[in-house]
């Protein structure tokens, strides 16, 4: 049954949902698995990706350029929090010489 | 039949998920950035191969150009070794982990199966030339979307004075010594 076959492959709506499920479980992944802040805080962007990818696929295939504009918020949220993450990851990384997530209910006062 | 657009797309999605897996399991977080580079050029693939140009461009002088740069950047400051033991302990938390993200996965792909062939069953209307789509883009940025713009830029702002403050703050990079 190629037909059948050629139908599944063809790209649409979908495989673009399911491309973003899969990067957005594997950010899921990243943030619950590791230790280190920094691939934590990859992690996070790789989820914000996922995100973008779906907002830029729904506005093409319903022709609504509103999701775009969404992307560029959240680009810019994105990297404001990497911005602060980041701080954050420098201060840990100051006071304890290591980056372990765990050091950050040290980090009163 | 399969056209090109079909094996870019294969090809675009095999690097961003392979890009993907090697930044989650890179022991190096060097590596980890390195490969989270690739996934982002990758990913602004995909947005070209959603015709969505001007947004694609954003993502990597954005992305791929300045977030990218921070995360080395900082790495660079840190003490750089191989982590012994990158990943949380736990046989059993690690299960549930990984069990609950293919749980997640799975809510996700039915719903998708289920639902979404059915709103967008018709295919997609062919969108402007490149030019009129980033006019239109702007044009709806800046009217329908204005007050989120500048809010937006208030938000940068407050991050802007908070990253300075936070390394200010003893123990930062600039700690003032007393």
């Amino acid at each position: 049954m190629p037909n059948t076959i050629d139908t599944i492959l063809k790209v649409s709506l979908n495989h673009y949902l399911v491309l973003s499920a899969v990067l957005f479980t594997l950010g899921v992944l990243g943030v619950l698995l590791r230790k280190n802040v920094i691939v934590i805080l990859m992690s996070i962007e790789l989820m914000l990706n996922a995100v973008n990818v779906t907002f830029i696929a729904f506005s093409r295939y319903s022709g609504n350029i509103d999701g775009q504009v969404m992307v560029f918020f959240v680009m810019t949220i994105a990297a404001a929090e990497a911005a602060v993450g980041l701080a954050l990851a420098v201060l840990i990384f100051r006071r304890f010489k290591e980056i372990n997530i765990r050091y950050f209910e040290h980090l009163r006062g | 039949m399969l056209e090109l657009a079909d094996y870019t797309f294969y090809f675009l999605a095999l690097v961003t998920l392979v890009g993907g897996i090697a930044v989650i399991t890179a022991q190096n977080p060097i590596y980890s950035a390195l490969w989270l580079a690739l996934t982002m050029v990758s990913v602004a693939g995909v947005f070209v191969s959603l015709d969505a140009w001007f947004v694609a461009g954003v993502q990597l002088i954005v992305y791929a150009g300045a977030v990218m740069v921070l995360f080395v950047m900082v790495i660079m400051l840190f003490d750089l070794r191989r982590e012994t033991n990158a990943f949380s302990r736990g046989m059993v938390s690690g299960f549930l982990k990984l069990a609950s993200a293919g749980i997640f996965l799975g809510l996700i792909g039915g719903s998708i199966y289920n639902s979404a062939e059915t709103v967008f069953a018709p295919p997609p209307a062919e969108l402007e030339k490149t030019a009129d789509a980033t006019k239109a883009l702007a044009n709806t940025l800046f009217t329908k979307y204005i007050f989120s713009f500048e809010v937006i830029g208030v938000l940068l702002l407050v991050i802007a004075i908070g990253a300075v403050t936070l390394s200010r703050v003893q123990g930062g990079t600039h700690a003032k010594h007393d």
